[in-house]
């Protein structure tokens, strides 16, 4: 059997349709960038975040996989891999606002005591050397999982899963020290003075539960448009609409426990952080919020047949996917606003953009090998397990 | 079934040693039980955890006559040893519940030779956290005002506090969690009852068993009531000791105000737990010489689940740290300082070791298929654990926020004769279960045994 039987050839309709999005999207932030640059540079720091967070959840998803020795997901594990190549994409467009916008962290211009641990941690240049470390050490290590999972199509070998699952396991200790301590960079610190230790946790959840809800669009499409009909089954959809609801139970968690024990303590130099965001239109979005990524996917996807189906699941998936971006917006875009909200065409022009440049990335991504793991050891418990 | 007793390409050793079958299987557990008189090591350890049981009668009568001036408590530190042993318990408790609920409901088959221990385990550790709050009242006869019965004084508790929380949530979880044990007990109780030779034995498991007869409806009701039993327990692992940490995550502590407390408090609860169930396991698979039932497969998963959560744990504490000097906050800064360079410096370094460094010789797979190098591990991360609850309890307090109002907490002989006694008291319970109840579930291992499958696989 050749390789070349199993490489996917997306339609050009579709990839020309996806170009005029993104088009649209780079069009929609030049526009910005005249009406009110403050603005459009955080939109851009937060469609970023969101690209770099879906390629890191990819990679997270295919360590965890190899870490955890689990088979189950090895026929599709393909998706997150060429999930992976957002990450580049969101890495570039979080560099270009550190380089050439800066001015969006207040601590850029209003810096800390001098000689305090703020002020050292907290100033240009080690901050974008801490950038770029991250960078590379995510990169690093996506590139390994990944080239070991493609050298194994062609000769088979056991090796290269054990390689992984060594490569895996210091990746997810890794990842979540780093990706904790650049979640305060990018997002903690455009609020300088607040602090929240389960930060970089909450972020995490937010980051997996919605990779894990674009795996399942990502798979549902590409087993309806044939390249992935032979390898998924009800039983890999199951089990992932039930890393679906454990994880947006995981981020409910998250989120009441900081929410709850600020709330409760009620610190002046604490509760700033949800007072700017309980103002005015901002505070429904805040209860919104927390319905879209957890209580209406808890809710119906509780039951076993609704975690079958197709169109149930995938209408959670999406729910939990806009969640995702009011979260993101929640997180970022106040700071940068003072709380206030104008009409939202420069936020969703430019997140309809990065959706497609994701997705264009993705099909370029996931043409390039076969569309499922074919001599993985694994791929035989994965094609017949009962979930 | 994801596992069974063939080799799997990744090649980690079965759940069930070859050459068990249904009647093989049932015969060794309860075989442990009912025929064989219990080993020598058996009375040794059940000896030593009487001694120290009479030991907890003696202290708590102290307590009880005295009042609570005989422990070290003293304000600024009015929390001592009854609050950390109380958390140290709690957190053990929570392994039995993980294993037997969550992996029941991920369908983790590894799980069913530990499950009964861990879960008796749970129990016994929540019987002897909630003595302490209880002895910590000043008044323990009161302790039912805890309850919001209708009471002709109109006095109720006070719903905003953490520690009323901890009252509802502590008893959820010991009722569900002794459901769950019961419900599971019902088959093997009836195997029991079964193979008794006599006839009170036969009487006294046949009333245990509750009827059970075996029937496709008895265990049809059965699964179902087994596996909802595990989704409502579930939450629980998770809400026990998030509660636990609320006790002093809503507080206004340097140190305890921290928001990353509800996680880290239940991954370190997950860690302590699996520590203990290691360091019971390890011995009782000897003894009784269990070695083909609690396979190296055993051992080396639950080796697993320590160094993850032991690595969220150490998350935990570096968040911790980092965000006191990130935040600039000098109260916050000091507790940092204080924790480690303080007067109890000593039990922070202690710790460190213990709960962050010894866990690394996991990594290697040789460590972790050593059997006595596991059980040493073991019983560091639970000195480990203890000593963090110390440090978040006792360090915490002893520095007020003037220092006019610092002081030290030192515990007295009966801070250590209670802690000791309910080592006893869990110790005593533990070996009485283990003489009079299978400490195996026969019936969900029976499930395991390689009969009916094929040597390659499938179903």
């Amino acid at each position: 059997m050749s390789q070349l039987e199993f490489t996917y050839q997306p339609p050009r309709a579709l990839v020309q349709t996806l170009a005029a999005l993104v088009g649209l999207g780079v069009l929609t932030w030049v526009a910005g960038l005249f009406v009110d640059p403050q603005r459009a540079w955080g939109v851009l720091l937060m469609v970023s975040f969101w690209l770099l967070s879906m390629g890191l959840a990819g990679s997270l998803f295919v360590g965890l996989q190899y870490a955890c020795g689990a088979g189950w997901a090895v026929a599709f594990r393909r998706i997150p891999e060429a999930m992976t190549a957002a990450f580049p994409l969101g890495a570039a467009g979080l560099m270009m606002v550190f380089l050439f916008h800066p001015e969006i962290f207040p601590w850029v211009t209003h810096h800390g005591k001098a000689g305090s641990f703020h002020a050292i941690w907290l100033n240009r240049p080690f901050f974008l050397a801490r950038a770029i470390g991250y960078f590379v050490i995510w990169f690093v290590f996506s590139a390994v999982l990944i080239r070991n999972s493609q050298r194994q199509d062609v000769d088979g070998d056991m090796r290269h899963t054990r390689r992984n699952i060594r490569a895996s396991m210091a990746y997810m200790v890794v990842f979540s020290f780093t990706f904790a301590l650049a979640s305060i960079d990018w997002v903690m610190s455009l609020q300088p003075e607040w602090v929240s230790t389960i930060f970089g946790m909450y972020h995490m959840s937010g980051l997996f539960v919605s990779g894990v809800a674009m795996i399942i669009l990502l798979m549902l499409w590409l087993k309806r448009s044939r390249p992935l009909c032979d390898f998924v089954n009800d039983e890999h959809l199951h089990d992932l609409g039930k890393l679906l609801f454990a994880f947006s139970t995981f981020w409910m968690y998250l989120y009441f426990s900081q929410y709850m024990l600020i709330w409760y303590s009620n610190m002046t130099e604490e509760t700033v952080y949800f007072i700017l965001r309980h103002e005015g239109v901002l505070k429904s979005m805040f209860l919104l919020n927390f319905i879209l990524n957890w209580a209406v996917p808890f809710t119906i996807l509780l039951p076993i047949p609704s975690k079958r189906s197709p169109r149930v699941i995938a209408s959670m998936a999406v729910c939990v996917l806009a969640g995702r971006w009011l979260d993101l917006y929640m997180g970022i875009m106040p700071p940068i606003t003072n709380g206030h909200v104008a009409a939202p065409w420069m936020e969703f022009g430019m997140m309809v953009g990065a959706m497609a440049l994701f997705v264009l990335a993705f099909l370029a991504w996931f043409r390039r090998a076969p569309q499922t793991p074919v001599r993985d050891p694994l791929l035989a418990q994965s094609l017949s397990y009962h979930s | 079934m994801q596992e069974s007793t063939h080799p799997d390409p990744l090649g980690r050793p079965p759940v069930i040693e070859a050459g068990h079958d249904y009647s093989t299987v049932t015969g060794k557990i309860s075989d442990i039980v009912l025929r064989q008189s219990a080993p020598k090591a058996w009375f040794f350890g059940f000896g030593v955890g009487f001694l120290l049981l009479m030991l907890l009668n003696l202290s708590i009568s102290w307590l009880f006559v005295k009042g609570i001036g005989v422990w070290g408590v003293n304000v600024p530190v009015a929390w001592g040893f009854a609050i950390v042993n109380f958390v140290w318990w709690i957190g053990i408790g929570h392994a039995g519940t993980l294993i037997s609920a969550i992996l029941l409901i991920l369908h983790q088959s590894w799980r069913t030779s530990i499950n009964r221990f861990a879960e008796a385990m749970t129990l016994f550790a929540v019987a002897c956290a909630g003595m302490f709050p209880l002895l910590h009242l000043g008044r323990p006869y009161f302790f039912y005002w805890l309850f919001p019965y209708p009471s002709t004084y109109d006095v109720w508790p006070q719903f905003r506090s953490p520690l009323v929380w901890d009252v509802f949530a502590v008893s959820t979880y010991a009722t569900v969690s002794l459901l769950f044990w019961f419900v599971g007990l019902l088959p093997d109780l009836a195997t029991l009852r079964d193979r008794a030779i006599s006839r009170p034995v036969k009487m006294i498991y046949g009333a245990l068993a509750m009827g059970w007869r075996g029937s496709a409806r008895h265990w049809h009701r059965y699964q179902m009531a087994y596996l909802l039993l595990g989704g409502l327990a579930t939450p629980l692992v998770v809400s026990v000791h998030t509660v636990v940490s609320f006790d002093f995550a809503v507080g206004v502590v340097p140190g305890w105000h921290t928001t990353i407390f509800p996680p880290y408090f239940v991954a370190g609860a997950i860690f302590s737990g699996f520590a203990m169930v290691l360091t019971l396991v390890i011995p009782a698979r000897k003894w009784y010489h269990l070695e083909d039932v609690i396979t190296m497969r055993h051992l080396d998963n639950m080796a697993k689940v320590m160094l993850a959560t032991g690595l969220i744990v150490a998350y935990g504490y570096f968040m911790e740290l980092y965000t006191s000097w990130y935040s600039g906050n000098i109260f916050e800064m000091f507790t940092s300082w204080n924790r480690a360079f303080g007067p109890y410096g000593y039990i922070y370094w202690i710790l460190i070791f213990c709960n962050i460094l010894s866990p690394q010789v996991l990594w290697s797979s040789k460590a972790r298929t050593n059997v006595p190098l596991l059980f040493v591990v073991s019983l560091i991360i639970n000195v480990g654990m203890w000593m963090e609850r110390f440090m978040i309890v006792v360090v915490s307090l002893h520095r007020d926020f003037v220092p006019g109002a610092w002081g030290m907490y030192v515990p007295t002989f009966w801070d250590f004769a209670t802690f000791a006694g309910t080592i006893g008291l869990f110790l005593s319970l533990l070996f009485l279960f283990v003489r009079g109840l299978p400490m195996i579930s026969i019936s969900e291992l029976r499930e395991l045994a390689p009969v009916g499958r094929t040597a390659e696989g499938g179903e």
